[in-house]
């Protein structure tokens, strides 16, 4: 097909500013919506994934527009992924465009989001074209948008498109904006064949689907192809667009997107932002920009029940069947048995794992603190990476000790400029700028310590500003920092589950709220429980939950024993819930609640 | 079995409603009564002639039903079961809704045993519990019982009261004593969810004693009830040598009941049912000739040998493992030693290789220790 009738693009917008709204109408005046309807179960598929997929992802969509002078054009709308843990494949999706509407909410403004990808668009040279969404809404302020697309993000405001993607208006202006505005693919037919994979997922009866954007050359069914990451050779058997259901072609060139199965076994061997080119005369430079993911936030999942054990091996390898970023491997705490180490991009992408885990695997887990990945160097020189602080060596062998460190961009109304920077403060931060912007807003960027951020950052962050502050975030570095492991006892004996690493100067507060937090969540159990906090054989607090003295000795009616039976049983239920350590019974809560604490 | 059947007849009527309490019962209507008793009557006579030897009027408050109703349900009972002459016939009692009179006359109609709900010996208590009773008319109820010839009379004390002092549960304790009743029940207050006398504590600010304060409570109570010849037999009972409660016993023992009336409970021949629990649909039931009886249960022999352990803990005595054991042919002890050892070493369980039993400050965890009996699907 002829690439001057190619568009590529993506929408960038902030949660809940009408990016799948605006995407409907697209498919409606483009005369897809029908094939929609047709293909519901496609579609609702479609949305099962994107409720738990792990990408958080749509497929991208094939839109046929013939514009108001009566061109027939390709438009291809590339979804990318709303949450700062996946900021990589944001990157990728970016990458396979050459343009993005920059979707803003006409009563809401520019967010933090918002503004993360738009800089990723301007440094992946996308057209951009702004578009201030949702001016049916009475409190739309459209002219303070457009000032602040200006000020905040520094693009031309005048040629933002005023729309309701509720009422459908302005939905064509914005189509002929992208056929005119937007740069076609460059790219020759002829080259070597160069195609970037930004998109993969594990489909049960087909393998490994992988999605790709033709950089150079053209694709056919029975090529072989390689991926260059991983140096695989493949015969490609299908080729297809999603219109928006998947549609088999015969080839795929220059600028064009669509989905390749080539029995590829694991989504490991056809990783996001890899190149596909001809085995045969491959391409001389990989698309650039390929990255390997690694894991940056790690915790502990159990089995509340020692013999889930092997249910829980199994329903992880089926999910890193589908998600190559995610990573596990065994893990024995004393406390709560054989487990697993599992990593993650970030808290949403745990979150995600577990929620799936419990929801289609009917596992019941105890999940232990969230921790970053430290960089220890021992006193023989050597370099280690620490994801558990059970991995964490004696503190005579640390010579150093370094903590992942992001750099936070948070755009606030200025009300809540000195709470949020309070809270940078306590958190450790060390400010980078500070920026009044006009519109009553302010731009705080900060470098933060991961850890602290892993911990309860964004809830604060939401509390203290009312919601109204966004955050966004980018791993940038190490630094070195005075960090001890804090132990937590209970009845004498280390819970290893609960240590966690902490900044020394914060070490002795946290323990006594960890400590106190504990008692709260311990149950009173038929004897005396003592809890402690320690740093090496120090103990930093104590607290003790007293001994359980009585349970209410009520009359039974009538011989009605079933209803001592449920009584007790319910009882039964609640202790299933909990774990044993020692003698101890400790609620799966307390494992995650040693995050919570110190923060009221 | 050859054990007797215990009768159980449920009275669901109250001159005035408490607020603590959601056992089956509503407010007295003549007409309904006179309705009911006659179902109930039609309900007993359904019966097969099985041995029994024990029959139970609770409620509700029993002592609303006139003398002539009893004897017409104890004659019932006797038509219809083969009723040990030497029946335990208990009837429980509101201490204001007696004259000697009255009393007599139960005891006329077959009545043995008589059962007050005192709750409490100290008059604020008892107006907080919206009781309309006084502890005089408490004291003079048992006084009445006596003179019309009872001499096997309970009390029954709740303990953990709203406001009440550890003092002030002893000094009922004490007043029980110098009555000098043949049996007692110690109850804990157990207030259920949506219970009225919640409101009335917030409102006023009553609170109910620390947990430290109700298990010195219970433990200095059964120590004082035992040092005045009233031994404890079961968690909340004691007696003097004797009297015990041969129809609860039942409960405790791994016996058969049968229970009549709307709400009341049956365990026999390895099933338990349960009546229709509104009085109105009771006797409109009964009187078209239909079984009163719903959620009729076989139950497996798991349960039935849960059940047998959990509810023979309540026993002072405990449950006599080797025998409960050969009743369900399993080996209790290899199989539950190991979940109890904690117990014993606790020192909340007793086990001399015959009878398992909890100790007295056992007694107050029951349930931590029951719980190891309970498997969650055998229902």
């Amino acid at each position: 097909m002829d690439q001057r009738y190619i568009r590529n693009f993506s929408i960038i917008a902030h949660i809940d500013h009408g990016k799948s709204t605006l995407a409907d109408r697209f498919l409606e005046l483009t005369g897809a919506l029908q094939a929609r309807e047709m293909e519901a179960q496609v579609l609702d598929a479609m949305d099962l994934e994107r409720e738990r997929g792990i990408t958080i992802k749509a497929h991208p969509v094939r839109l046929n527009y013939t514009s108001v002078s009566g061109e027939q054009y390709v438009l291809n709308l590339i979804d990318t992924p709303g949450h700062v843990d996946f900021g990589y494949e944001v990157t990728r999706s970016m990458a396979a465009c050459e343009g993005a509407l920059l979707l803003v909410d006409a009563s809401q403004g520019v967010e933090a989001q918002t503004l993360a990808n738009a800089y990723l668009a301007v440094d992946n040279n996308l057209d951009i074209i702004p578009v201030i969404n949702k001016i049916d809404l009475p409190s739309a302020q459209p002219e303070e948008c457009r000032r602040q697309i200006e000020e905040i993000i520094g693009l031309d405001g005048t040629g933002a498109i005023l729309a309701s993607a509720k009422e459908g208006t302005g939905t064509r202006e914005i189509l002929e904006a992208i056929v005119e505005r937007f740069s076609p693919p460059a790219g020759s037919a002829d080259a070597p064949l160069k195609a970037l994979v930004f998109d993969s997922w594990y489909d049960a009866y087909r393998g490994v689907v992988i999605v790709v954007r033709v950089i150079d050359g053209v694709l056919r069914p029975g090529s072989k192809v390689r991926l260059m990451a991983s140096a695989q050779d493949y015969q490609v058997d299908e080729l297809g667009v999603f219109s928006p259901k998947a549609l088999p072609v015969q080839e795929l060139g220059v600028g064009e997107v669509g989905f390749v199965v080539a029995n590829i076994k694991r989504v490991s061997d056809a990783r996001i932002g890899d190149t596909l080119t001809e085995t045969a005369r491959q391409t001389l430079e990989p698309f650039p920009g390929f990255k390997e993911l690694k894991p940056m936030v790690f915790a502990g999942l159990y089995p509340v029940e020692g013999h889930q054990y092997s249910e829980l091996r199994e329903a992880l390898d089926k999910l890193r069947l589908n998600d190559a970023s995610f990573f596990y491997e065994p893990e024995t705490s004393m406390a709560l048995g054989f487990g697993f180490r599992c990593g993650f991009l970030g808290l949403l992408h745990m979150e995600i794992v577990q929620e799936r885990l419990e929801r289609e695997y009917n596992m019941d887990l105890v999940t232990t603190a969230p921790g970053v990945l430290y960089r220890v160097t021992t006193t023989d020189g050597e370099v280690h990476e620490i994801d558990s602080p059970a991995k964490l060596p004696d503190a005579g062998r640390i010579a150093k000790l370094e903590e992942p460190v992001i750099t936070a961009t948070i755009l606030t109304p200025s009300e809540h400029v000195g709470s949020i920077l309070q809270l940078c403060q306590d958190k450790r931060g060390v400010q980078k700028k500070l920026e009044y912007l006009k519109s009553d807003r302010v731009l705080v960027t900060y470098d933060l310590p991961f850890n602290e951020v892993v911990l309860d950052f964004y809830d604060r962050l939401k509390t203290l500003s009312r919601g109204y502050a966004s955050l966004d975030y980018q791993v940038t570095g190490f630094w070195e920092s005075p960090l001890v492991k804090m132990d937590i006892l209970v009845n004498g004996e280390p819970v290893d589950a609960l240590s966690i690493i902490v900044h020394r100067d914060a070490a002795y507060e946290r323990g006594r709220a960890v400590a106190a937090k504990m008692r709260e969540l311990i149950p009173r159990q038929m004897f005396e429980v003592a809890i402690q906090a320690s740093i090496g054989n120090r103990v930093i607090a104590r607290e003790s939950v007293k001994a359980l003295r009585k349970n209410v000795l009520a009359k039974c009616y009538g011989g009605d024993i079933s209803r001592k039976r449920k009584l007790l049983e319910k009882q039964k239920e609640g202790k299933k819930r909990m774990k044993r350590v020692g003698r101890v019974e400790i609620p799966q809560e307390a494992f995650l609640a040693v995050l919570k604490v110190g923060t009221e | 079995m050859t054990e007797p059947l215990g009768l159980y007849v449920h009275i669901p009527f109250c001159a005035s409603i408490c607020n603590y309490c959601n056992f089956n019962r509503g407010l007295f209507d003549a007409d309904l009564k006179r309705r009911y008793v006659g179902a109930l009557v039609e309900e007993i006579r359904r019966s097969d002639g099985s041995p029994a030897d024990t029959i139970f009027f609770g409620g509700g408050t029993p002592s609303l039903l006139d003398p002539s109703d009893v004897e017409a349900l104890i004659a019932a009972c006797r038509e219809s079961f083969s009723v040990s002459a030497d029946a335990e016939v208990t009837l429980e009692a509101n201490p204001d809704s007696v004259t000697v009179d009255r009393l007599a006359g139960y005891r006329q109609a077959g009545v043995t045993r008589v059962s007050f709900g005192v709750q409490s010996f100290r008059d604020a208590e008892l107006l907080r519990l919206g009781r309309t009773h006084d502890a005089r008319g408490a004291a003079e109820a048992l006084g009445m019982a006596r003179t019309a010839g009872f001499d096997n009379v309970s009390l029954d004390l709740m303990m953990w009261l709203p406001g009440q002092s550890p003092d002030e549960w002893l000094e009922s304790v004490e007043r029980l004593i110098a009555l000098r009743p043949d049996h007692a029940s110690v109850y804990m207050l157990e207030l259920y969810p949506n219970a009225p006398l919640r409101e009335e504590m917030a409102r006023a600010r009553w609170t109910q004693a620390p947990d430290d304060d109700v298990a010195h409570m219970y433990l200095s109570a059964m120590e004082r009830l035992e040092r005045a010849g009233l031994d404890q037999y079961e968690i909340s009972n004691v007696a003097r040598p004797g009297c015990t409660s041969r129809h609860n016993l039942k409960y405790w023992s791994d016996g058969e009941w049968v229970g009549f009336g709307c709400g009341a409970h049956s365990t026999r021949g390895g099933a338990r049912w349960k009546n229709v629990a509104s009085t109105a649909e009771y006797v409109d039931l009964v009187g078209r000739g239909s079984p009163a009886a719903i959620d009729v249960r076989v139950m497996s022999r798991q349960e039935q040998l849960e059940d047998a352990l959990f509810m023979g803990l309540r026993r002072s005595g405990g449950v006599d493992l080797p025998s409960v054991g050969s009743r369900y042919d399993i080996d209790v002890w290899s199989y539950y030693g190991p979940q109890l050892a904690p117990y014993l070493d606790e020192g909340l369980l007793i086990y001399d290789g015959g009878a398992l039993r909890l100790s007295r400050p056992g007694m107050l965890l029951a349930h931590e220790v029951m719980m190891v009996f309970i498997s969650p699907d055998v229902r």
